[in-house]
């Protein structure tokens, strides 16, 4: 495989404490990042090129470029709410190696100016909370996260705050109001967090894994890193492959990888007999793909091509053993279960796509509900407050488009189930009269 | 603070080219070329907006997405369509999943006529659904409080209601419950919501989910006619909108009125119409027969009234209540003076001010207005409670904290509901604000270089007050900006030394250099509703119309209940008020009411003065029949107009004062109510010109205009040489007594069936050590006397409530405050 940065050590036996960490050359780029200017570190982040890896995929340094300069309350918010189904990478480093990500916050915070930071870490993640909670009191103790770090003159407190079991509180303006204590509701952008983000103040808010990219860009430079992967999308990222493979996980690629190797390669492709059916290529809310798009290079840019996107990076394979509708059912109910509930299109269209779809599922529909709940999906579509509608109707939306054969002979195949049954226990009569329902 | 100043702006909409003020949103920009955005979230009296219903979508060229036009300011040059087939199938796709669970019951639902929802599903919707699952049901109606019901069905989730009780009466009460479809509105304790301002809401919803319990069923839309007038419940005379049907009030609305009310109203003003149509109503004339009141005719009761007002000549006190227009108040005192040749004419409870204070106080120079709390740099909140004394100002001053960042300062005796609000909170000892006055004064001086800390200590301790507090006081307000208000209680010149309270608070507004400066100055919470406007009038025992001098300065009200109870006058006049009810000193009138051998009432309801103690009895208008003007705190003068006609057989108030007069063989020229206000017109000075069609909808404020500058300049506003007054007395053992008047201490709200459970009994609010001190829960039944009287209450705990003091209720029917003298009284278990 290709050069490993993020988990090049990942299973070095205690890692996840700091001697370890440091034996293994942590918190050099900490060092380092130090004795740089904030417009030096910004200047290596933009041109390192690392591009999100929470899902949205935007210029991480252009994200911290746009924090205002000068003193104010300024925020360092690192989103460790890893909700997405499908995706369980920022659960392994964390668990694994904390001390990357809080030597990522503090030379972010540095680039920044903010003095304040946090971790939201999702309230399932209790393991990986308390390691990070050791992690940090040994950073703390180390002088690495308090007055004055190392000398430089900046000074920064870092707190692990616990969700509470939200998905939407892992878009990051309801992120930021959950974490302010209030209702996790996405607020209206903008302002952007940039300029109002937690308690009004700028804020720079991150996934685990950009973070923990952080101090590897610092210790290599920026330049160094981009020459990884390809040129939109550069360095490496963190997989997590799951569904019917063999060997399910977390692989560390560089982009650009055919998604191929990564499926059959590292994951061990779909079980004996089975063939792959079609393939989420970034977590259960991108477009669904097909084993005809499984030689595209695993990137953003071919992603978005290819009319999906590579999201948080969480492949998921579904084979042929399983139903399009089974699939598109359970997707649609976990929107409906996590949808906030704020705007309109996202509360109403994925309540009434799972009534449609259990209607198709039990027998009840017509193919002409398909025209429907497509059109609905199209009605749900950049109508949001935020994505989280997004995230029901475009893989919903795909899996029409792309399976409408299937679907149709699904609603056929359960009306003939259903007929059969009726006509088994009821005479005819009975069904001219109406009187069984 | 300066106002923000506008800029317009040029954009172009659905090809047609829009000016409107900069940084407007794109929804309140389109109005300016007459284009419509439908919104249902969006209502800009809530503060920023939220994007939640996503019905106003847009298509904005450059922008690739739809945007929501509420949350998007207008810039120049903007290119925006609102009629593209994008826009329009977003606009559908909207309005078919609003509706895919709203249950349509229209034809059964209040809302039906008045609808947003149904508005937009017309003009914007597609016309045809095509969910057929089952709708979402939940339990309805239910009572949301006793005022309000809520149908969880019709509900939209638009996020208003929660937004008006989370960040505009802050009283945090209702809240989302559950998410996604299952959302609900609910209380976050699933009790009832029971605050001040919370009827509000009903008129925010936009659908039928929230309506109000005394109206729902009533009536239609196309039953009703909408009639505007000003609500006289108390100073802060928001404007409202009577819905009447066939002459009966059905509903009161917000009149919406950026420089009175902003929009709301109180649960007093909204439901309290009520008292209208009940039959507790005095609706015909009474006289007092075998020891009963018994109605007569208007000739009886006129007669009856004339010829004993006749024999009692020049020995008559008059006392006008504080919903008495200024047109009732001119007349009355024409008819004292001119005709009865008495000059005992008062309407202040607290005492008699020297005219010079009344002139320094009252000067355009020194009056900030409703507005200015808003944008102000500071206020201070001097001796009254907002939301009891002029509840709508508490949600204006809440507003400037929350969306301006004014620095707010709260210095009263008794807690305040705007105490979390406020950067500074100050207690001192009851009635001592001329102590604390002096305090500060000193301690402003100190700010300014001058070294009288030891003054400041002096003084804060004859206060009751903490010296340290008094100086960062001065520190905030001398620090904040130029532009301070204070919001000060009539209560501050109450009393004996109401006097020297009134100059010390001059000298702190010339130290805070309030005068002649847009923006900052004092604006008086006065006792009652129209207290400005009669003092102006003239009904003041040392002053005439206009406060012009009189020759021979007449008693006032505690004078009026003294001369009557010693026998030197023998005939009342009361205008709209019940001295055991609204004045202070309960024994002193008890004894004068025995003792008068007439008393003439103007009333609505047979409070226990006016039923035990009154000859005559002339119905009295209820301010959704009245005709006339009362001017606001801040000058602006404002027109009542009537909405439904007299009741029984009531008759307007200036045609029973003419009528009297008449009788008494004095034609004061007054055949129509315009009349009667043009004569007012003539006789202030300072009102020269100003006409009702001038004053129209808005009314009109008179410091703002031309012939303010006939406004009588006092000989001295300051400042003043004060000696220190006498210190605070030791509570000793036992308790300071401070009195308040709540906000539904009202006869409106013991009568009107809606709002009775509100009606307060009397309790006893102490600082949880007092309690402790003094073994006492909340909920214990106590005693409180002083002096051979007492009062039974109930104990309530108040954090912020200084410790040594007790504070009771007034103008409640029973048990009320004013039956005890104070200043200490002594408080014990029952």
């Amino acid at each position: 495989m290709t050069q490993l940065i993020l988990f090049k050590d990942i299973d070095e036996p205690g890692l996840a404490t700091l001697e370890v960490y440091q034996r293994r050359g942590g918190y050099e780029g900490m060092r380092k990042a130090l004795g740089m200017s904030r417009d030096q570190l910004i200047a290596e982040l933009e041109a390192s090129g690392l591009r999100g890896r929470g899902g949205a995929g935007f210029s991480m340094g252009k994200k911290a470029s746009f924090i205002p300069k000068g003193t104010m309350d300024k925020y360092l918010v690192c989103n460790a709410d890893e909700s997405e189904p499908g995706t369980f990478k920022d659960r392994e480093l964390m668990q694994k190696c904390p001390h990357m990500l809080i030597e990522g916050m503090i030379i972010a915070a540095y680039a920044v100016g903010a003095n304040r930071a946090f971790i939201y870490i999702r309230g399932e993640y209790e393991l990986q909370a308390q390691i990070l909670e050791r992690a940090l009191e040994e950073a703390r103790g180390q002088g690495y996260i308090g007055e004055d770090i190392l000398g430089s003159g900046h000074s920064m407190t870092l707190w692990l705050h616990r969700g509470a079991g939200a998905y939407i509180c892992g878009e990051e303006t309801a992120l930021l109001d959950s974490l302010e204590g209030k209702r996790g509701n996405p607020r209206l952008k903008p302002p952007f967090p940039a300029n109002q983000g937690l308690f009004q103040g700028p804020t720079l808010i991150n996934n685990v894994e950009t973070l923990a990219t952080v101090p590897h860009i610092i210790r290599m430079g920026g330049e160094e890193y981009a020459k990884l992967g390809t040129p939109g999308s550069t360095g490496t990222k963190l997989v997590s492959v799951s569904g019917n493979v063999r060997n399910p996980g977390n692989f560390e690629i560089e982009l650009g990888t055919p998604a191929r190797e990564i499926i059959y390669g590292l994951a061990g492709g779909p079980h004996e007999g089975r063939e792959v059916k079609f393939w989420f290529p970034g977590g259960s809310s991108s477009p669904v793909l097909l084993p005809k798009d499984l030689d595209l290079p695993y990137d953003f840019d071919s992603m978005a091509k290819a009319g999906s996107m590579l999201g948080s990076g969480a492949i998921i394979v579904i084979d042929d053993a399983n139903s399009v509708v089974d699939v598109a059912l359970k997707t649609a109910k976990f929107y409906r279960h996590e949808s906030c509930g704020k705007c309109t299109p996202c509360r109403e269209g994925t309540n009434w796509t799972v009534r449609m779809l259990e209607r198709i599922d039990s027998g009840e529909a017509t193919p002409m509900d398909l025209d429907i709940m497509a059109s609905v999906q199209e009605q749900i579509i950049g109508n949001c407050l935020c994505v989280l509608g997004d995230a029901m109707a475009m893989p919903v939306g795909s899996m029409i488009a792309k399976f409408r054969e299937e679907f149709e002979a699904h609603i056929e195949a359960a009306r003939e189930r259903n007929d059969a049954l009726t006509t088994a226990v009821a005479p005819p009569e009975a069904l001219i009269q109406g009187a069984v329902a | 603070m300066p106002r923000p100043e506008t800029r317009m702006v040029t954009l172009s909409i659905d090809g047609r080219e829009v000016t409107a003020p900069e940084n407007v949103m794109l929804v309140d920009g389109a109005k300016y070329g007459d284009v419509e955005i439908p919104v249902f979230c969006y209502e800009p009296k809530l503060g920023a907006p939220v994007g939640a219903c996503r019905m106003c979508l847009v298509e904005i060229e450059g922008i690739p997405k739809l945007q929501t036009a509420c949350s998007t300011p207008v810039k120049d040059g903007m290119v925006v369509h609102t009629q593209t087939a994008r826009v329009h199938a977003a606009q559908e796709a909207i309005v078919e999943f609003l509706l895919i669970n709203h249950p349509l019951d229209c034809p059964v639902c209040d809302k039906g006529g008045e609808c947003p929802l149904q508005d937009i599903s017309f003009g914007w919707g597609g016309g045809r659904s095509r969910f057929i699952e089952p709708k979402r049901h939940f339990q309805k109606p239910l009572a949301l409080s006793p005022l309000i019901a809520i149908d969880r069905e019709r509900c939209i989730l638009c996020y208003r209601c929660v937004r008006f009780s989370q960040e505009i009466a802050e009283d945090y009460q209702l809240v989302l419950q559950e998410r996604a479809a299952h959302t609900f509105v609910a209380t976050f304790d699933g009790h009832p919501y029971v605050a001040p301002f919370s009827g509000n809401i009903i008129e925010l919803c936009p659908v039928g989910a929230l309506t109000s319990q005394p109206y729902r069923f009533r009536a239609r839309p196309w039953d009703i006619e909408g009639s505007g007038s000003v609500c006289t419940l108390c100073p802060a005379q928001c404007n409202v909108n009577f819905t009447v049907r066939d002459e009966r009030v059905l509903r009161v609305l917000a009149r919406d009125h950026a420089e009175v009310d902003d929009g709301w109203l109180c649960d007093k003003g909204r439901f309290a119409y009520q008292a209208v149509h009940v039959d507790e109503r005095i609706t015909r004339p009474m006289i007092r027969d075998g020891g009963e009141l018994r109605p007569v005719s208007w000739e009886r009761a006129l007669e009856h009234a004339a010829s004993a007002l006749g024999r009692a000549q020049a020995r008559v006190g008059a006392i006008a209540g504080g919903e008495t227009t200024n047109e009732e108040g001119f007349l009355l005192q024409r008819l004292v003076r001119e005709v009865l040749l008495s000059n005992d004419v008062d309407s202040r409870a607290g005492g008699s001010l020297s005219l010079d204070l009344h002139r320094a106080l009252g000067a355009p120079a020194a009056q900030a207005t409703v507005s200015d709390l808003e944008f102000a740099d500071a206020v201070l909140v001097l001796d009254c409670e907002p939301v009891d004394d002029a509840p709508i100002l508490d949600l204006r001053i809440r507003k400037g904290v929350r969306r301006r960042r004014v620095e707010l300062a709260v210095a009263t005796s008794r807690p305040s509901s705007l105490d979390p609000n406020a950067r500074l909170r100050v207690r001192f000892a009851p009635g001592c604000a001329e102590a604390f006055l002096l305090a500060l004064e000193a301690a402003i001086g100190t700010a300014a270089g001058e070294p009288r800390r030891e003054e400041v200590a002096r003084l804060a301790q004859a206060a009751g007050a903490d010296a340290g507090a008094v100086h960062a006081l001065a520190d905030l307000l001398t620090t904040s900006g130029d532009d301070v208000v204070v919001l000060w209680g009539e209560r501050v010149t109450g009393g004996e030394r109401g006097e020297y309270a009134g100059r010390a608070l001059l000298n702190v507004a010339g130290r805070l250099g309030l005068r002649d400066r847009d923006g900052a100055g004092l604006l008086c919470v006065p006792a009652g509703t129209n207290g400005r406007g009669l003092a102006e009038a003239g009904v003041l025992p040392n002053a005439g119309p206009g406060l012009s001098e009189v020759e021979e300065a007449g008693r006032d009200a505690a004078g009026i209940a003294a001369a009557v109870a010693a026998g030197d006058l023998v005939a009342l006049y009361l205008l709209h008020t019940d001295p055991l009810r609204d004045l202070p000193n309960r024994g002193a009138w008890e004894a004068a009411l025995d003792r008068a051998s007439l008393v003439v009432a103007h009333a609505a309801f047979l409070t226990e003065g006016i039923r035990a103690h009154a000859d005559v009895v002339f119905p009295a208008e209820s301010y959704a029949e009245k005709e006339g003007t009362v001017t606001h705190p801040d000058g602006r003068l404002q027109r009542l107009r009537p909405a439904i006609g007299h009741q029984g057989e009531t008759r307007a108030e200036w045609q029973v004062l003419a009528e009297l007069a008449r009788r008494l063989g004095r034609d004061l020229g007054v055949h129509t109510g315009p009349m009667a206000t043009d004569q007012l017109v003539a006789a202030v000075p300072f009102y020269a010109g100003i006409t009702l069609d001038e004053l129209g909808g808005k009314g009109l404020r008179w410091p703002a205009r031309e012939a303010a500058s006939a406004f009588p300049a006092p000989a001295t506003a300051g400042p003043f040489e004060l000696e220190p007054p006498a210190p605070a007395p030791a509570p000793n053992g036992r308790l300071r007594l401070g009195t308040f008047r709540s906000i539904w201490a009202a006869p409106e709200v013991e009568v009107s069936p809606a709002l009775k459970f509100l009606h307060p009994r009397q309790r006893a609010e102490l600082s949880p050590a007092d309690a402790q001190r003094l073994k006492l829960f909340p909920g214990d039944r106590v005693t409180v006397g002083s002096d051979g009287h007492s009062v039974s209450a109930i104990v309530a705990l108040r954090d912020g409530a200084p410790e040594g003091t007790v504070f009771l209720e007034t103008a409640i029917p029973e048990d009320s405050a004013s039956l005890l003298e104070g200043p200490l009284v002594e408080v014990r278990k029952a």
